[in-house]
Formats: C-alpha cells, structure tokens, sequence
C-alpha cells in the first residue's frame, strides 16, 4: 500500500535531497539582517545612530528575507534624500544599485510583497490560496446537493438544477461577481463593509472578500456539479442494484455505497477545478482586494517595474504545483481498495 | 408477520416489456418453503429479468406478485393496480437475499463490511451481534481468512461467496441466484456451487438461474425451462434431463450436453 519507496523513486527522492539541502546551505550562509544594515555608507550608518535617540526618524528601513536571499532598502526624507539598496546570498553583501543585484534586490522584494509575508489573510498569496480553498470546499457542498438534484427523478428538481447550472455556467464569473459586489447590496440597501466591525481597518477587504467568496461557490458549485454527476454516473449499475437488493434506501445508498466510491473519481476533476479557481482569483483586482494580482499590477503603475510579473507567475505555478501534489496524495490515499 | 402460509412466493400472468419486445409472457410459479428451483434455458430466454422482476429490480409490465400468500404488487399494462403499503413492501423484500452474476460487491468496504453493511445500516441490529454472525457466515463460505481484505484483492469465485455471506447476514427466507457463476473461471465454479449445495441442505428456499447442468440435476426439487419468454417446460430434474418432452428442452440439453 505505501508505494513511496526508495527502490520505487530513487531519482526523484536523490533530487529533492539535493534540492533539500542546497536550500539550507544557501539559507544558513545567507548574510543576517544586521550584517545586511551594516555594510551601509558612513553617512547612512551616522542618520541611523541619530535616529535611535530621536522620536522622528529620518531614516526607512525595508527588510525582506526570502529562504535563500535577503534585501534591505534604506531611504531617507526631508533635505538631504539619500537610498541605498543591499542584497544579501550566498555569505556576501551586494550593493544592488544595478545589473543582477539590483534585479535580484527587485524580485526578492516584489515576491515577498506579493506573498503578503508580513501582512493578515487579506493580502497576496494568503488572500488567493483562502478564497480558492474555501471556493472549493463551499463548491462541493454545494455541487453535490445540485447533482443529486439533477439526477433527481423529480422533475422539478431536476429542471432547477439544471436551469442554475446552465445559468452560472453560461455568464462570466467576472460579472457574477459584480452582481453580488455592487447589485445585491444595491438593491436591498447594504453596504458589504458594514457587515464587519466599522473600526476594523480592514472591514472593506473583509466585506469585498465575503462577497467574492460568495461569487466563487456559487459559480463553482455549478461546475462542481457536473464533476459530482459524472463520477456518480460512471458508478456500476450492479452497486445500486446490490444496495437496493439488501434493502438500503436511496439516501443509504448514496451517502454509504455511491458517493464513498465517487469521490475517489472526482479527485482529479476536483484538482482541475481547484487550479481554475486560483487563476479566476485573479479577478478580484476588479474588487480592489489584494491578491497576488492587484500587487503586482500595484506595483507596475507606482514602481515602473515590468519584471514584477515574472515572480508572480513564479508564485503561481508554485500553488499550483504544491496543491497538484496534495491532490495527487489524497487520490492515493483513497485508491488503497483498488 | 403471517407465518401460516402455503407459497412463500407465486407469481399469476407475469409478463414483461421493453418496448415492444415482450420478454416474459404470462410466467406462473409458485414457490413452497424449502424448495429449491433451478432455471435452465437459452440466454436471453427471460430467465434473468424473471429472477430480477420478485425482487423489484424490474418492474412488470402486468401480471400479479405474491409473498407469502400477500398481493404483494399487481399491475397492469405498466400500471400499479394494487399494491401493499410501502413500509410491508420493503419489509418483504428483505426476506429476498439476492446473489448476482457480477458479484456486486462494495469495492471501498472490506469483506466483513460488506456482510455487516446492511444488517447494521438497514435493520439497526447491533454491530457486535452483526459482526459475530458475519464471521460465522464467512467461515461458512470458507474465508474467515479474508475478512479485513478488499474484494479487489479476492479472486471471482471468493468475492462470489462473500456475495453470498452478504446476502445471508440479512437472514432471508429465500435466495436469488442470478447466474452466480457464469463470471467465473471454470476452476472457480466448484467452490462456488459447494456453498451453495450445502445452503440447499439446510433448507433454504432457493431460486436458481443456471447453466450448471450438474448442480440443477443434484441438487433442485424442480427445474424450470424457459425459452423465449415462457416456461417451456417444468418438472423434476429427472424429468426434465432424462425424458424431456418439449422439443425445444431437447434441443437445447443435447447442445449443453454434447458440448
């Protein structure tokens, strides 16, 4: 059962440790903060030693560690403008005033803004992987209620679920969105923010999130059905025969025999879907939330930096490709009766 | 429940349509406590979709059901004119235990979790009662070693026999058998047919489609031939395998005997 063995995979495990243990080489040699804030010019080093004793500061102070590389910007206000700009890798401090140090200084710091390290679940790479999730885990719920209602004997039922699949399959995501974001609390006289504490600073992104959320799953859940009927359908006949011979309701059935075996079907369906969701995240932009895309778009217009988009696909073929793998687990994980 | 009855199961004028081809045409059987009925014939004789038709997995076109001398559903022309209630019904057709040609067993659950599955999930019985009849059947069929395997790992004739310890956890009165071993690789079948005997001879009432010729001669207190739709002929296994009558019963044994 467990198939994850050395004789099985000895290329791929041999890479990983090697990639394992660059990473931690490169991660312990890096050069500290300090190290990084040291190296200054003597002028830097003399604003800085004010500033301690001074409640105005003089002197910004940016700092990004990534794993392997670290970036420190410094900029100073008021008569004298002053900015300088480290990177630190491999036990070395480069001055990243141009060529490959200047890039490298720009990546680490567009990617660790993209990833929203510092900042809460609103912002970056957090807010995308939060909305995807949660858009699939609401999706499936509902899917599978919209499944069970399409395979419905009843007529009624049936003709529901599918006239709300065919609708939400057949308009676009983006102005679903809108609906919800501005025409529902249009009309019944509500504001998405005020639905949260009034002093939160970030009630607006709170508000715009729930409304996406809401977007998401109820688009999803229309693509989630049809995953959920296909692998219901691709059940044996013989499995509802043998329950129903054993006397088991059609609810017994469902939930004990036909979906247990469905799920491990929909897995990879599911996968597809879950990778969808995280690129149609993107669209948020058009609700000002701060995902992985309005940062790096943000950053485009006030910074002039046509590289930012380049970590930023990096960022998401890197969710994609961790997920992929969780996904691939969890199939095997329920393919132990096969 | 009425125990003072005199057919466990009798069908009148069972007949069945798909579409406009007539597959059974005006079955009548009746069925006494303990029998054992084989039914030999042709495929696509309706000898299936007759074992299928008691149990409710098809449903007749017109004719009447009777379980224990109960009308238990007459329809006519694709209409339900009587019926029991619902709740007598199902309570009914759990004394049916059914065995399938394909084995149907739950692939996801373990043999043991496929004999308690029903006993626990459908009559509420207690799981450690269940469990302890399930490991008593198993042993019955021969694989109370398997018990914690899934049927994937299980060869045709061993998920066959867990079919059939499946089937019996439901403590039925009466057994379908719907070709219980035409799946199977022909070393396979043995097994298959010795659990099966030896539930014969504990008294089981047992309603057998088969193309075992041997097992229908050894062990059936009746053997019906069906051909295109009817019952073409009835009678003991004597009867029927020694002194045929109908032309088309002799047709058809000394091309499955020849053979």
């Amino acid at each position: 059962m467990n198939d994850f063995s050395l004789k099985k995979y000895p290329k791929q495990i041999i890479t990983a440790a090697v990639i394992l243990l660059i990473v931690v080489v490169l991660a312990i040699l890096k050069p500290g903060e300090q190290e990084l804030l040291s190296r200054t010019s003597p002028e830097m080093q003399k604003l800085i030693e004010a500033d301690q004793h001074s409640s105005r500061k003089r002197v910004t102070v940016t700092y990004n560690s990534l794993l392997v590389i670290n970036y420190a910007s410094l900029s100073t206000s008021g008569a004298k403008e002053m900015s300088e700009k480290y990177v630190g890798f491999l036990g070395n401090v480069y001055p990243a005033d141009e060529g490959p140090a200047k890039i490298a200084g720009q990546m680490v710091n567009y990617t660790y803004r993209m990833l929203g390290v510092k900042e809460n679940l609103m912002h970056g790479a957090k807010l995308t992987i939060l909305l995807t999730t949660l858009t699939v885990v609401f999706g499936i719920l509902l899917g599978t209620l919209l499944a069970l209602g399409k395979i419905s004997k009843r007529k009624i039922l049936s003709k529901l679920s599918g006239a709300y699949i065919f609708f939400f399959r057949g308009t676009p995501l983006l102005i679903q969105m809108f609906v919800v974001y501005f025409t529902v609390p249009g009309i019944f006289g509500f504001a998405w923010r005020d639905l949260f504490n009034a002093s939160d600073a970030e009630a607006v992104y709170k508000g715009a999130f729930l409304a996406a959320l809401i977007a998401f799953s109820l688009n999803s859940g229309a693509y989630c059905a049809e995953i959920v009927r296909s692998a219901i359908q691709s059940i044996d006949k013989g499995q509802f025969e043998a329950s129903k011979a054993l006397g088991m309701n059609y609810a017994q059935t469902m939930s004990r025999i036909i979906i247990p075996q469905s799920i491990r079907r929909m897995i990879p369906n599911v996968s597809n879907e879950f990778i969808m969701i995280l690129k149609d995240a993107s669209l948020v932009f058009a609700i000002s939330l701060m995902d992985i895309t309005t940062i790096s778009k943000n950053i485009m217009t006030s910074e002039g930096s046509y590289l930012v988009f380049i970590p930023a696909l990096v960022i998401y073929l890197v969710i994609t490709a961790f997920f992929g793998f969780i996904f691939d687990k969890i199939e095997k994980k329920f393919s132990v009766y096969e | 429940m009425n125990d003072n009855y005199e057919y466990i199961l009798k069908t009148e004028h069972v007949s069945k349509k798909f579409g406009d081809l007539e597959v059974l045409k005006d079955i009548n059987l009746s069925v006494k406590k303990g029998e054992v009925i084989c039914i030999i014939g042709p495929s696509g004789a309706g000898k299936s979709t007759f074992l299928r038709s008691l149990n409710q997995l098809e449903k007749i076109t017109s004719g009447k059901i009777f379980v224990r001398d109960e009308l238990f559903l007459h329809r006519e022309n694709d209409h339900t004119v009587d019926k029991l209630p619902r709740e007598k019904q199902q309570q009914l057709l759990l004394e049916m235990g059914m065995v399938f040609q394909r084995f149907n067993l739950f692939p996801h659950k373990t043999v043991l979790q496929n004999v308690c599955e029903a006993p626990i999930v459908v009559k509420k019985e207690k799981k450690e009662e269940v469990v302890a009849r399930a490991k008593e059947l198993l042993e019955r069929v021969g694989l109370s070693d398997k018990a914690d395997a899934y049927p994937s790992r299980l060869s045709g004739g061993q998920q066959q026999r867990v079919a059939i310890a499946r089937a019996l956890a439901m403590n039925p009165e009466i057994m379908l058998f719907d070709e219980p071993t035409s799946a199977l690789d022909p070393e396979l079948v043995g097994d298959v047919l010795q659990v099966m005997k030896e539930l014969a001879r504990s008294g089981m009432t047992m309603l057998v489609v088969t193309h075992e010729m041997g097992f229908a001669r050894e062990v059936a207190d009746r053997v019906l031939f069906m051909a295109d739709g009817i019952i073409a002929e009835e009678g003991t296994p004597e009867e029927i395998f020694t002194n045929p009558k109908a032309e088309r019963t002799q047709n058809f044994l000394s091309a499955i005997l020849d053979a």
